[in-house]
């Protein structure tokens, strides 16, 4: 059997066992150990003992539930009122007005958390019912709160990007500083829509708040104090090179807890539940990339990849004609699979091809990170819609609808990006090129 | 419903049970606080580590002893991870299932699960008896046998080895819904969307 056979045969294996319900994790590994019992020369036993440890014995993976136990903390804090009493007062005459708080919340929560899930839920526990209140379109409001959520993840820190920087083998610190142009990008085409709609649909606009006067403006904007000083806390600490992604993710639990005990909302349950639910989550992530690792190592004998490595070559697509190819691929993956699996299968499979083909890891990260982002929303697993959809009480499919036109500015920014890799590359170059 | 007494071999029985099954949930939730100990020496340690660089010093073996704790966390979370239905898996076909053909897939789902966490469990106690019998050291600045580390992960697979057979044999044997099932729904009914990334 030639090498692509036994890739297709594999392939075929890990989707029954994946869509039989056998954990991601499990299924992953399995499909290692059916490849190397049957086509491979090499005792599988060592190979995933030593992959399973080598995995998570790692002082880089160490960031990741740290980061994770950040996003818990934060969750439980009254970040969202502050964030939405803060930014509110400045949004008034904006075309779009308070629909934009969603989009900046998002940002600014995206630069604590980095997770999707919990920025659209923490943002989405206050957005959803004061805009209702004040007459705002529902549809409108859900369609920025599951767009503008998935920002949790293109803005570091973010859980998606250690996943991919531990499993590709990349720099946290670069992959993290690469996400920031183009997140700026995603927001601004998040808010150009915005104002675009409700340029276009005046009669859908409630009435116009009464102004506020800039005294107003600023004593709002002492609540966002806490939060701008956890972003330069954390972020800052990584750009300035001062701190590792580890230790910063650390500063980060300990400015967390800080701001959730000045806030009034540290308590025992609190800590205990931050904790717990953190360990669940990075031990669920830590498993799939144990299991993805030696999926990794049994393909690596089996030659599979270099063998679509080659293919690739041979074929000689152009790098558009690739792009577009893969864009298709993992919208339809993202419809059923989650980001992790999402990312350590291209790390496992894709990343060889990639290489190949001449595109950097770290541009390729941030590609795939918008893909995330675009499943988050794409029915009938994305998790945004599954959490609007439960605050909301709305149908699914209507959360999804409201969130086509999110969907379409997130193609946008791969496009973007395909055409512009300079966005991604440009700003990791000058930051880390004197390092 | 009028209560029937019960006979003392049943109750005997009924009794035996729950002792086992508090002794089970203790110790997926035991194992469960550890990995959360694990993962509040890693915070430890960073902060320890930065602070002490402000000083001009270093927190000997930081590193090496922040990857130990980090594959403790991972593993000594599994059972508990697992029993909370929060080890993530595809829904999307075996949702569609009918109750009958649900029960079959979660028993096939559990049958390959504690097969492959058999075979991982028995790999890593080979890993761990042969860094022990060949007297293997840890490769930094900490100087200790490796099989000490290594030990959680195989504590770790071992105990999610015993939380799927439990379920397995739940499923089977008891006929009850999956807990990781009932758990999850529980969370989402909560409102707690913390699983998700």
């Amino acid at each position: 059997m030639s090498a692509l056979a036994i890739g297709a045969l594999l392939l075929v294996i890990l989707c029954v066992l994946l869509a039989g319900g056998l954990w991601v994790a499990m299924a992953l590994a399995a499909v290692g150990w059916i490849a190397m019992q049957l086509f491979v020369n090499a005792p599988a036993g060592p190979n995933l003992s030593g992959a399973l440890w080598g995995s998570t014995a790692s002082w880089t993976l160490a960031a990741l539930p740290l980061f994770v136990w950040m996003g818990e903390i934060l969750y439980r804090t009254k970040l969202s009122e502050q964030m939405f009493t803060g930014l509110a007062p400045w949004l008034g005459r904006v075309p779009g007005r308070l629909f934009h708080v969603n989009v900046l919340s998002c940002g600014l929560f995206g630069s604590v958390s980095g997770s999707s899930a919990a920025t659209c839920a923490t943002v989405a526990k206050i957005g959803l019912p004061e805009l209702k209140r004040r007459g705002y379109d529902e549809g409108i409001a859900l369609g920025t709160l599951a767009g503008a959520g998935t920002l949790g993840i293109l803005i570091p820190p973010s859980i998606i990007m250690v996943v991919y920087a531990v499993a590709a083998e990349v720099s946290i610190i670069q992959i993290f500083i690469a996400g920031l142009l183009p997140s700026l990008i995603v927001m601004a085409l998040f808010s150009g829509y915005i104002a675009v709609w409700a340029l276009l649909n005046p009669g859908r606009m409630p009435p116009p708040e009464p102004p506020t006067s800039w005294r107003e403006k600023f004593t709002a904007a002492r609540e966002l104090v806490p939060c701008l000083l956890l972003v330069v806390g954390v972020i800052g600490a990584i750009i300035a090179g001062y701190a590792t992604a580890t230790e910063a993710a650390a500063f980060g639990v300990a400015g967390s807890f800080l701001l959730a005990w000045i806030g009034g909302s540290l308590s025992w349950a609190a800590f205990r539940d931050s904790l717990m639910g953190a360990t669940r989550l990075s031990c669920m992530i830590m498993f799939i990339l144990a299991g993805a690792a030696f999926l990794t190592v049994a393909m690596g004998f089996t030659g599979i990849p270099r063998a679509l490595a080659e293919w690739v070559a041979w074929l000689n697509p152009s790098p558009y004609a690739l792009i577009a190819i893969l864009c298709v691929v993992y919208i339809l993956l993202g419809t059923a699979l989650d980001g992790v699996s999402m990312i350590v299968l291209t790390t496992t499979i894709v990343l060889p091809m990639i290489q190949q083909a001449g595109f950097d890891l770290i541009w390729f990260g941030i590609f795939i990170v918008l893909l995330v982002e675009i499943a988050e929303v794409t029915p009938p697993v994305g998790f945004n819609l599954f959490v609007l959809q439960t605050m909301s009480g709305k149908d699914s499919m209507e959360v999804a609808r409201a969130a086509i036109p999110f969907f379409a500015m997130l193609v946008i920014a791969i496009i973007l990006i395909t055409i512009f890799p300079g966005i991604v590359t440009w700003l990791p170059q000058v930051v880390m090129g004197n390092r | 419903m009028t209560v029937l007494e019960t006979p003392p071999q049943l109750a005997r029985d009924a009794h035996r049970t729950t002792v086992i099954r508090s002794c089970l949930d203790g110790l997926y939730w035991g194992s469960g606080i550890l990995a959360a100990v694990s993962i509040c020496a890693v915070c430890l340690l960073m902060l320890a580590q930065v602070a002490a660089r402000e000083v001009g010093m270093q927190v000997p073996g930081a590193d090496d002893l922040t990857a130990w704790f980090c594959a403790a966390s991972a593993f000594l979370a599994l059972a508990h991870t697992f029993k909370q239905g929060e080890l993530i898996r595809v829904g999307l076909a075996i949702e569609q299932l009918g109750a009958r053909g649900r029960r079959l897939a979660e028993l096939i789902a559990l049958g390959i699960g504690a097969t492959f966490c058999g075979v991982m469990t028995w790999w890593l106690g080979v890993m761990v008896f042969q860094s022990w019998s060949f007297g293997d050291q840890a490769q930094g600045v900490l100087v200790i046998p490796l099989w000490i580390p290594q030990m959680p992960t195989l504590i770790g697979a071992a105990i999610l080895t015993i939380a799927v057979l439990d379920e397995l044999l739940l499923v089977a044997v008891f006929g009850r819904e999956p807990s990781y099932v009932t758990a999850e729904r529980d969370r989402l009914a909560r409102g707690d969307f913390s699983e998700g990334i």
